[in-house]
């Protein structure tokens, strides 16, 4: 079939560049070793805060310091992912249509989304995904969840759903940059609402919890499924409006993207 | 031909630095307000949480914060942060990267200076174009919460004595910083790991007050509080009395450590530098 076959060649190309990528980085250790672990100590930095905010408080509105560390732990694995295999997106935002090297992939007989999406593996967020894990573990000792076992099937989709949520708006946004030569400023900044999805939304006042669940939906890329898996609340809503958030975010970002193709002019001479 | 008073002649030969920042930043205006609302949405974040902290603590304060306090000390922390950042460890680690440094070393003019008049520019745009507006904004906040104006003109000039020394210290600490790109080539990383302990160990992201014993005694006495915590607990009155002249007083010791510690580190690299390429 058709769409198997694009299916395996993508894979095919993925572990080609991520060989290419990893000699790269053996050539820099130094650098790889800096990389993660920046992303580590930033996530120290932020459970150092909500240690000491749990010095004062039991909960924070009904949701206990183990849960708030589950719902954190489990946003970093979206998100890790992302920045694992879609970074390169930031950088067609910032310079490679800027400069107009985005030709080069125009010339390829790949799919330039795939290629430039592929190009780099991203070894950094080992960093974000190791922290992920180790709370999730750590913070799982502590609770006593209502575990059944499509739990766990039903946590993977969710991942990979949340991962496909991040990589939408990065290409969305990556593409308004075939418009105006640059939008990684753009990326950046609605890229930084997922700051709001590492919390419980009941903290948040109305409108805020309405943009992050219907507008820009970061909260269902951490808050909604890890609740579910914390409590088992709202499965329908939580697990099956992740996959429709990023189904939908998907879509439109590709028509974007396929716009911007069309309306891209290289730059320079 | 007379001799040129020597201020004079300091601010001929530097202020069309300034003026070139002035330029650039203007350049870069898109760039900087999606930075803006970018630092606006992590502030409101943090308020959320802190707001969930108090409703759920059940208490009017928290280590002696009020929610109020809890208000300023966020937005003016943010505020400070745009004073007192400086970008010269980038700067300084890509000119040595891409070879550029050269060109200002053959220059009859300090290597430093150049940096620092140059990044004066934006700032006085930073200052006027948001300073000012969110300043007043917190003021009014404070008015609002308190039923009072508030403001007091001595404390402010204080805030802002001690704000310029915190930026005298974050560009020589920043430079000392940009020499590692002799060492590194992922700047990138490194500055996010600088960036997020720095966060923390200023008390920009927690209030140094809330941290345990020692580690706050320790973390008030490093250079690093200059950052950004001592001019912010001055404007809330936090610091008073002798206090504040400690805390000045030590902000002053570490700039003069910083600027000798740079030089030294300047003298060395320039011993070692090689530009590539001609």
């Amino acid at each position: 079939m058709n769409i198997g076959k694009e299916i395996r060649r993508a894979f095919r190309l993925f572990r080609i560049f991520a060989a290419q990528h990893l000699k790269k980085l053996m050539e820099y250790k130094i650098d790889f070793i800096t990389g993660a672990t920046s992303f580590l100590i930033d996530q120290v930095v932020n459970l150092a805060f909500l240690a000491i905010i749990f010095g004062g408080v039991q909960s924070l509105r009904g949701w206990s310091y183990h849960e708030i560390l589950f719902i954190y732990g489990f946003s970093l694995l979206p998100k890790g992912l992302d920045h694992l295999f879609c970074d390169n997106l930031w950088n067609v935002g910032y310079w490679i249509v800027r400069k107009g090297e985005f030709d080069k992939y125009l010339t390829r007989p790949i799919n330039p989304l795939l290629t430039v999406t592929v190009e780099i593996f991203q070894v950094d967020s080992f960093g974000e995904l190791v922290v992920g894990i180790a709370l999730i573990i750590t913070s799982v000792r502590h609770l006593s969840l209502p575990f059944v076992w499509y739990d766990i099937p039903l946590a993977l989709i969710a991942v990979i759903f949340g991962m496909l949520i991040y990589t939408s708006i990065k290409i969305a946004l990556a593409a308004v940059a075939f418009w105006v030569k640059q939008s990684g400023h753009l990326i950046n900044m609605v890229y930084g609402i997922n700051d709001f999805s590492k919390y419980p939304v009941e903290i948040y006042s109305r409108p805020v919890r309405n943009g992050i669940t219907y507008i820009i939906p970061f909260a269902f890329t951490a808050f909604y499924p890890a609740s579910y898996l914390l409590r088992h609340t709202h499965p329908v809503f939580s697990i099956l409006g992740t996959v429709i958030a990023a189904c939908v975010l998907l879509t439109v970002s590709l028509i974007i993207w396929h716009k911007g193709l069309d309306a891209y002019e290289s730059a320079g001479s | 031909m007379k001799p040129m008073n020597p201020l004079k002649k300091f601010l001929k030969t530097y202020l069309p630095f300034t003026k070139a920042g002035i330029q650039g930043a203007t350049t870069y205006r898109v760039n900087f307000i999606a930075w803006f609302i970018g630092d606006i949405m992590i502030c409101f974040v943090m308020y959320y949480v802190w707001r969930a902290v108090f409703l759920s603590s059940g208490s009017d304060t928290f280590n002696g914060f009020t929610m109020t306090d809890m208000v300023v000390f966020l937005f003016v922390s943010n505020l400070t942060g745009y004073l007192t950042g400086s970008d010269g460890s980038y700067e300084v680690g890509e000119e040595i990267r891409d070879g550029n440094i050269a060109m200002r070393l053959i220059k009859p003019v300090d290597f430093d200076m150049t940096f620092l008049f140059n990044e004066l520019g934006g700032k006085s745009l930073t200052f006027t174009l948001i300073f000012i507006p969110m300043l007043l904004g917190v003021e009014l906040y404070k008015y609002f919460a308190f039923g009072q104006v508030m403001f007091d003109i001595g404390t402010f000039a204080l805030y802002m004595l001690s704000a310029a020394m915190s930026y005298l210290f974050s560009f020589y600490m920043n430079v000392c910083f940009g020499f590692m790109a002799f060492f590194l080539k992922n700047l990138w990383g490194f500055n996010i790991l600088k960036d997020s302990v720095l966060r923390f160990v200023s008390g920009s992201l927690i209030p140094l007050a809330f941290m345990p014993g020692t580690l706050r005694t320790v973390l008030e006495w490093l250079p690093f509080a200059s950052l950004s915590y001592t001019p912010v607990m001055i404007y809330m009155g936090k610091y008073a009395g002798a206090e504040v002249l400690l805390r000045l007083g030590l902000q002053l010791v570490w700039v003069v450590s910083f600027y000798l510690f740079s030089k030294l580190i300047f003298s060395i690299a320039m011993r070692h530098v090689t530009v590539q390429g001609g």
